[in-house]
Formats: C-alpha cells, sequence, structure tokens
C-alpha cells in the first residue's frame, strides 16, 4: 500500500474510533457499493476484526439481484448485525421534485425512519467530496436537525481532528469517514486489501456501472475495464463524472442540494 | 501501468485571501488549464452563468451552492482533487468573507501549502492581513504569493512591485516567508500553467511549476513520540489501549511513561486487525497492552521516558475567537487537546492584536474573529506540549455548551511544568503520593461507580443494598449513594423540578467521585431520569462508571407502590413525580439491564454482582 492510502486508512480508522467513543448510539450505512464496502473494512479495522455496533441496509426494493446477492453472502461471510429497512413509495415524497430525484429521496424518508425507530445518534455514510459539489463542503461530523434537515450555510467549525458531539437530542450526526478519499483510491484500497465488490462495476459488453444505484435510474457507462487494475487506469485518464450515470444528479442545477439538504446521505 | 506509482504524496494546498480576489476562480482556472473539468461540466456551468447574467465563471465549478452562486461569493471550504503532470493535489478553497472565518479555518487548518491571493487592483485588504496571520497561528510558515488581476492593470510592474513590496513588509513582521510572488491573471490565464507573454518582465516560473517543486516535508522534531490515548477497549479478555501517533515511533519493546500519571510501563504486545506490526510511526493508528494493570485513561499522552510531555495546569495561549458570544472570563470551557477534554477558564486576557497594523487594541474582551493573547487555567492536569517544540500536542480548540468557540496554541514559558514542581518542591498533590494503582492492589479491585438509574419502585435499592452486601462478603471496599438518603442531608431543599434535578445529580456524582479516589465500589441508586445528566455524571470519570438500567414498565411499579408515592402523584398530591408528572428517559446503551419484572430479584442481584466483578477484580 503507497504512503498516500495508508494515510488515507489511518485518518478513517482514527475517525471511526472517535465516532464510537464521543457517540451513544451509532450505526453505519451499507449500500452494498464499493465504498460501502471499504467502509465495512476499515471498521474491522478501527474495532479488531468485529464492529461493536449494527450496520444499516436501506432498502430501497430497486437495487439490482447482484447486489442483494452479494448483501446475503456477506452478511453471514462477515458476520454483520445488519438491519434492513424499507423505504415508503414514491407517491408518499415531495410531488415539486424532479422524477428521478424524487425517487431517490425515498432513501432519505428511509433513513429516517430506521434513526426514529432505533433512536441512532450517529450514522456513518461512505460518501466521499470527489464526488458531487455540495459533499466537498462537508464536515466529517456533520450535525443533522430532528427532520434530517443539513444547514449548510451554517455548519460547525472542525479542525485539528476536534468536532463538537454535544448536540441537543433529536440532532443526530452523520460520520464521514471516506470524505477525503477520491474514486481511485477506493479501488486502489480494494484492490491491495483484496476486498469484494460486486461484479457490476465491471465491463461486460463494453458498459460497467461506476456508481450504483437504484436500477431503474442507475445507468451504465461505456468502459472496457474488466477487471480492478484495468478500471484504475481508466479512472487516470476519464474525463466522464463518477456519478453520470446516477439520473438524479442531472435534473435540475440545484437537485442535489436540495435532496441533501432534506437528509440524503 | 507504473505511471503514478512513484507519487506518493498528496499535499493538500489552501488558496486565501481578501473576498472577491479570486480564490475560487484561480481554482476553477487551474482545473480548466490542466484539462480537469469533467465532460459536460463546462457546458453545465455556462448555463449556470447565463442564468445569472454574468459571464462565465470558473468559481462556480466549487462555489456549488445556490446561495454561493447567487451571491457571488464562497460561503463554506470546499475541497477539490487535481492533478498536473508531476503529482495530484487537493485543492482547498477557503471563504474570503469575514463572515466566514470559521469555514475558512476549517479549510486551512489541514493544509501543507498556502496561497495568499492579492487582487493586485484593490491592494492589500483587512482580510489578506487576518488570513495572513490565522495562517500563521496554524503553523504555517511559508506562503506562495499571487498578485490576481493583473489584467486590469495592464501588467504594469511598477504597480506589482508596490503591492508586493507591502506585502512583504507586513508578512516579514509575522514572520512568514513569501516563497514567491508571481503575478497572474485567473480569469486570462496568465502565469498559471504556462508563463506569460504580457508579464516579460517578470523572471520566475508560472504557478503550476512552482506547486511541482514544492517541498512538503516539515522538519519538526519528529523523533519524540507522543501517543494520545483515543480509547480504551475491552475485547475479549484484552484491554487495548487505542490511538495514533502524532509523532515519532513506537516499537515493540520499548518503555513508555503514562502522563498524567506519570507511570512508567512495558509493552505487552501490539493489537492490529488482521495482523500486527513490530514498529509502528507517526501518523499509524495502533492498538496496544500493557504488562502492567497500571490505570490509563482517555487523554493520557503516552511518551518514552526521558522525553516527556509538560504536565500544565496553567499556560499562555494564542487564541482565535470563532463565536458570536463574546469571550466570558467567568465561564467554565471545554477545552479538547489532542484525545483529552478538560474543564478550564480564562483567567486573563493579555491583548487583543489588530490583524492590521499588528498593535495590541484598546479592547478588553474578545469578540468574533478576534485574535488574542491569554492565559488559560484548569483545574486538572494537561499533559501536553510548547508550540514551538511540537505543534500537534500543542494546539487545542475550546467548546461552550455545544460548539466550538475557539482555536489556540499553546505557550509554555512563562508557566511551570507541573511534573517537575511535584519532584522538586514540597508540593505533593495527594494522587501522586498513593495512586490509583496503590489502592487497587490493596483492594484487589479498581474503584468505580455503579449507577443503578429505573423508575421509583423499580427496585433500585433493594437490589443495591443486596449486591452491597455481598461485595462486602467478599472483601470489595463497596458503599451505597442512596437517592432518597442524599436528600436528607447534602441534597435537603433541593425539588424535583428539573433544575434541581439536575443539581441533586450533580452532587450525586461529584461524592461518588471522592468514593472513587478513595479507592471504593460505590453504588448510587438514584431516579436520575434525563440522560444527558447521567452522561455528565458519566463524563466525570468514563473509565470508573458503569450505568445499570433496573428495568421495570411503570404499570408494574404503579402495582408495586412500595411507598404509596405513586397513589399520591396520580392524585396529583405529589408535583413532578418521574413517570407520572415528569419524563423518563431510559438508557440508550446501558452497560447492563437488570429487568425486574422478568427476573426474580435473586436472578438481579446474582447477574449485577457479577457485572461488578468481572468489571473491577484484577485477576491475579
Amino acid at each position: 500500500m503507497d504512503r498516500h492510502l495508508k494515510k488515507l486508512e489511518n485518518d478513517s480508522i482514527y475517525i471511526f474510533r472517535q465516532a464510537y467513543r464521543s457517540i451513544d448510539n451509532i450505526a453505519m450505512l451499507w449500500s452494498l457499493g464499493k465504498d460501502s464496502n471499504v467502509m465495512v473494512w476499515l471498521a474491522f479495522k478501527a474495532f479488531f476484526g468485529k464492529i461493536p455496533f449494527p450496520l444499516v441496509h436501506v432498502d430501497t426494493k430497486k437495487k439490482f439481484n447482484e447486489m442483494y446477492e452479494f448483501r446475503d453472502r456477506y452478511e453471514k461471510e462477515w458476520n454483520l448485525n445488519l438491519i434492513k429497512g424499507d423505504c415508503p413509495p414514491v407517491e408518499k415524497i415531495d410531488p415539486s421534485l424532479p422524477p428521478a430525484a424524487r425517487s431517490a429521496a425515498r432513501k432519505t424518508e428511509g433513513l429516517k425512519k430506521i434513526l426514529k425507530q432505533y433512536k441512532f445518534k450517529g450514522v456513518v455514510a461512505g460518501i466521499r467530496r470527489d464526488e458531487q459539489g455540495t459533499r466537498a463542503k462537508e464536515r466529517i461530523f456533520s450535525p443533522r436537525d430532528e427532520t434530517g434537515k443539513w444547514d449548510i450555510k451554517n455548519q460547525p467549525p472542525e479542525f485539528w481532528d476536534q468536532s463538537n458531539f454535544n448536540y441537543p437530542d433529536g440532532v443526530h450526526i452523520r460520520i464521514h469517514p471516506l470524505l477525503g478519499w477520491t474514486e481511485i483510491d477506493i479501488w486502489k484500497y480494494i484492490k491491495s486489501q483484496k476486498i469484494p465488490v460486486v461484479d457490476l462495476y465491471f465491463s461486460k459488453n463494453g458498459k460497467r456501472y461506476r456508481s450504483l444505484g437504484d436500477k431503474d435510474i442507475t445507468s451504465p457507462v461505456n468502459s472496457d475495464a474488466k477487471n480492478i487494475d484495468e478500471i484504475i487506469e481508466e479512472l487516470q485518464t476519464t474525463k466522464v463524472s463518477e456519478r453520470s450515470g446516477r439520473a438524479m444528479d442531472h435534473e435540475q442545477e440545484d437537485v442535489f442540494e436540495k435532496l441533501r439538504s432534506k437528509g440524503y446521505m | 501501468m507504473k505511471k503514478f506509482k512513484d507519487i506518493e504524496e498528496i499535499p493538500k494546498i489552501v488558496i486565501v485571501g481578501h473576498v472577491d480576489h479570486g480564490k475560487s476562480s484561480l481554482i476553477g482556472r487551474l482545473m480548466y488549464e490542466l484539462d480537469q473539468v469533467p465532460d459536460g461540466k463546462y457546458e453545465e456551468l455556462k448555463k449556470v452563468s447565463e442564468k445569472r447574467g454574468m459571464d462565465f465563471e470558473f468559481a462556480f465549478l466549487l462555489d456549488a451552492l445556490q446561495a454561493e452562486r447567487d451571491q457571488g461569493i464562497t460561503i463554506d471550504t470546499t475541497q477539490i482533487f487535481f492533478k498536473t503532470k508531476k503529482r495530484n493535489y487537493v485543492f482547498i478553497d477557503a471563504p474570503g468573507h469575514k463572515e466566514f472565518i470559521k469555514n475558512m479555518i476549517t479549510g486551512a487548518a489541514s493544509a501543507d501549502i498556502a496561497i495568499l491571493i492579492v487582487d493586485v487592483d484593490e491592494g492589500i485588504k483587512a482580510q489578506t492581513k487576518k488570513h495572513a496571520y490565522i495562517l500563521k497561528l496554524l503553523g504555517i510558515k511559508k506562503v506562495i504569493t499571487l498578485f490576481n488581476k493583473m489584467d486590469k492593470i495592464n501588467y504594469d510592474e511598477k504597480k506589482y512591485l508596490q503591492v508586493k513590496k507591502q506585502l512583504e513588509e507586513y508578512l516579514t513582521k509575522i514572520n512568514i516567508e513569501a516563497l514567491n510572488n508571481i503575478p497572474i491573471s485567473a480569469k486570462i490565464g496568465d502565469n498559471i500553467s504556462t508563463r506569460s507573454k504580457k508579464t516579460l518582465w517578470y523572471n520566475g516560473k508560472p504557478l503550476v511549476n512552482v506547486l511541482d517543486n514544492y517541498n512538503c516535508n516539515d522538519n519538526q522534531m519528529d523523533n519524540i513520540l507522543r501517543f494520545p490515548v483515543q480509547d480504551i477497549y475491552k475485547f475479549s479478555d484484552k484491554r487495548i489501549i487505542v490511538g495514533r501517533i502524532e509523532s515519532g515511533k513506537i516499537n515493540l519493546g520499548d518503555e513508555l511513561l503514562v502522563m498524567p500519571s506519570n507511570e512508567k510501563v512495558k509493552i505487552k504486545s501490539f493489537e492490529e486487525w488482521p495482523k500486527p506490526k513490530k514498529e509502528y510511526n507517526t501518523g499509524e493508528c495502533l492498538g496496544l497492552t500493557l504488562s502492567d494493570e497500571i490505570f490509563v485513561d482517555k487523554g493520557n499522552i503516552i511518551s518514552h521516558p526521558n522525553k516527556p510531555p509538560k504536565l500544565m495546569n496553567t499556560f499562555e495561549a494564542n487564541l482565535f475567537w470563532l463565536n458570536d458570544k463574546k469571550m466570558d472570563l467567568s465561564k467554565k470551557y471545554q477545552l479538547k487537546i489532542n484525545t483529552g477534554e478538560y474543564t478550564v477558564n480564562i483567567r486573563k486576557v493579555n491583548k487583543i492584536i489588530d490583524t492590521e497594523s499588528l498593535e495590541s487594541t484598546n479592547k478588553k474582551i474578545p469578540n468574533k474573529n478576534d485574535v488574542s493573547e491569554v492565559v488559560i487555567h484548569s483545574s486538572q492536569l494537561i499533559p501536553m506540549d510548547d508550540y514551538n517544540v511540537l505543534t500537534k500536542t500543542a494546539r487545542f480548540c475550546l467548546l461552550d455548551e455545544n460548539e466550538i468557540v475557539a482555536g489556540g496554541i499553546a505557550s509554555l514559558q512563562n508557566y511551570p511544568d507541573q511534573k517537575e514542581l511535584n519532584s522538586s518542591s514540597n508540593i505533593k498533590p495527594i494522587n501522586f503520593d498513593v495512586t490509583e494503582v496503590d489502592r487497587a492492589s490493596r483492594f484487589n479491585h479498581r474503584s468505580g461507580v455503579i449507577w443503578m438509574t429505573g423508575l421509583s419502585g423499580s427496585g433500585k435499592s433493594t437490589i443495591a443494598k443486596e449486591v452491597e452486601r455481598k461485595l462486602f462478603s467478599k472483601d470489595f471496599n463497596v458503599f451505597i449513594l442512596d437517592g432518597d438518603n442524599l436528600r436528607m442531608g447534602l441534597n435537603r431543599g433541593l425539588s424535583f423540578s428539573p433544575e434541581d434535578r439536575t443539581e441533586n445529580i450533580r452532587r450525586t456524582a461529584e461524592v461518588a467521585k471522592l468514593f472513587t479516589d478513595a479507592g471504593f465500589i460505590v453504588i448510587v441508586s438514584l431516579i436520575s431520569p434525563y440522560r444527558s445528566e447521567r452522561k455528565k455524571a458519566r463524563d466525570i470519570r468514563p473509565e470508573y462508571f458503569r450505568e445499570i438500567y433496573v428495568k421495570s414498565s411503570l404499570e408494574e411499579c404503579i402495582k408495586r407502590d412500595v411507598k404509596g408515592l405513586y397513589a399520591k402523584a396520580i392524585r396529583s398530591e405529589i408535583k413532578d413525580f418521574t413517570g407520572i408528572s415528569a419524563p423518563y428517559e431510559e438508557p440508550l446503551s446501558p452497560d447492563l439491564t437488570v429487568d425486574t419484572e422478568q427476573e426474580e430479584i435473586e436472578e438481579s442481584v446474582l447477574k449485577l454482582e457479577s457485572f461488578i466483578i468481572e468489571e473491577f477484580s484484577i485477576k491475579k
């Protein structure tokens, strides 16, 4: 592992341990994607092979079959304490959102339900700064109010690995251990640690998925990368953005900000 | 694919400067010239700019928030990744507006390279200086200075030299070295990735070359070991101390010193999943177990015995104040340094610095965005270093109730190191004479607080009495602090209002702490209905504290009604009665739950007794 990856790994472990120490009741989102699996791996490292809090899969019931197979296999193999949550139907979601975003927002509501049910005070999410402009503005420990709202214009200061954990009841903290990682870091780490990932990331018939979401609003990109090495090579020269296959990102200028300010990951 | 393999470090670059002097535009320009703008993004931003009736605005690459685009300013810090032919970088864009200093610091605190940008037409402004000064407090000693908007002054060398001279004078005064002074235009693209033909009088390199040749290695004294204890895990039968090495390295055979207890100890094993190494270096997270059962707590600093940190209760610091509420000398603040948390107050403000003139101002109390020199006092001893010796164990932040209000760096010359005081003078705090370890080894158990919470009538006192009797017969030093009994003496006069309940719990927790100092296991039997208050009790000595939830439904407690209180409460003859007219917040993650509705009383007693023995006795 090169020094850069080693540093990212250590920083993430530090964040995990800080979260576990400072926040009463936490859980980790497991979306079954590549970043999520890296996160599980880092949690194993932080807690010596046994994750001391539950994982949550907020299931939209619209994931790819390969993803469900992956989940069922590794839930057992990794001995995970997994909570499976569901999402409300799209009809219950804010109709002012454009169609794909409205569909994606189901996940926000599904997450809120779980948070309420289990009274989680913190939830670990695998977002990264390089994915999207508003995610680039995130804090590592980012508070959300009772309604899941993100107060973008008034985020708490965070420096020298110091953050505030003392929030009023009802507030939960989003914990972002992968914030400083890039897509290529993720793949290099997967390679060096031999972390399993869903096959959909590898090219079949000239196409592969770079980012996995609901199957009806996620499309593959053109690519011949059939294995991790080829993916890493592809990423070094590509100018296609990682989330280009995620329909929800491209419907309106501010749609992602809207989604996130209401509690989307 | 070997191309990128040799490049291991990815420097973080922060760009600071006055609002509208071109920070975000510069990054946008760089991305564009280095061909890093994703497909379709250029067209998207063009649309976004047109919508707002502007020329094409590179800044929108980073100013992703609607409010930022509408107002044309950066509100929050952002990070963006890009690469040159030579290496990869992370660019940190920091807001220039004085309203957003806290966001600027959030961004700048993690930077390896700093760029200070000045609008050469407008000249040096208040935030140019303020930002430079804050960089200095953040430990940055060198900057790359950029003179932007050269196109606006027709690439006039004289004007450039004039602004450059002013800036250099200021930077010299605050001990920051300006490495390069590059005349640029972020808008047109002069001297960004190639030398501009319009500034032939400029002999230096364009920005990208300067960055590629920049050496980021700082020459701190990296050989001094500092390992702050982040947490202590009890997994299987091991007690694993975890943390990250802030400087130096640890080998398996090393003898270590734990501060503030000042005890020497050897490493028994390194712990890592899937398997440990034999040596760990700066920046690495690790777990270790110790050869002796000595008391180690979160926030302790582990070092080598010959180079320990200092042990301070009073020290000077440079502070930047970030909060709307101004500093309050009568207030207690929480100080966080590395993994340690302490209660402190600010004893004195030596001066408030005007960052423009660098004179001290007439103001007495620092307000938002003020930089000051203060004296801080803590009732506990804090292991720490002087900022000029080791940066990472010398910088801290202050928190009010629930927000970070200030950041600071410590300067330890003018106040005594308490460690030396203890060994060389007559002042000997008792906790260094008879240590916790001494007591624990005589009593064969560590001290602890067994905090039993639950509704009135849930069975707290009954269980407590039984457990006390049983443990006493096994030679434990054990004592019960009972809520009702305390209210007859120490806590007489306190009502059951939320405020008085809080005070009731605070006093009880402090008394419990004294008992733990004396080596006791103290069983606290107290309804203690509020989660936040129980957390405060835990925070006094988290290592010692175990929360026991004595669980029984309200219906069952009403049915039992041993003291006849529920009947009265239901008839409204008692005010603020937990469960009836006042809330009870059940524990979210108690260390142990005994369910007196499901279990026989003997069963609950046995469960708690075994728990205490398991958690606190010292196995021989």
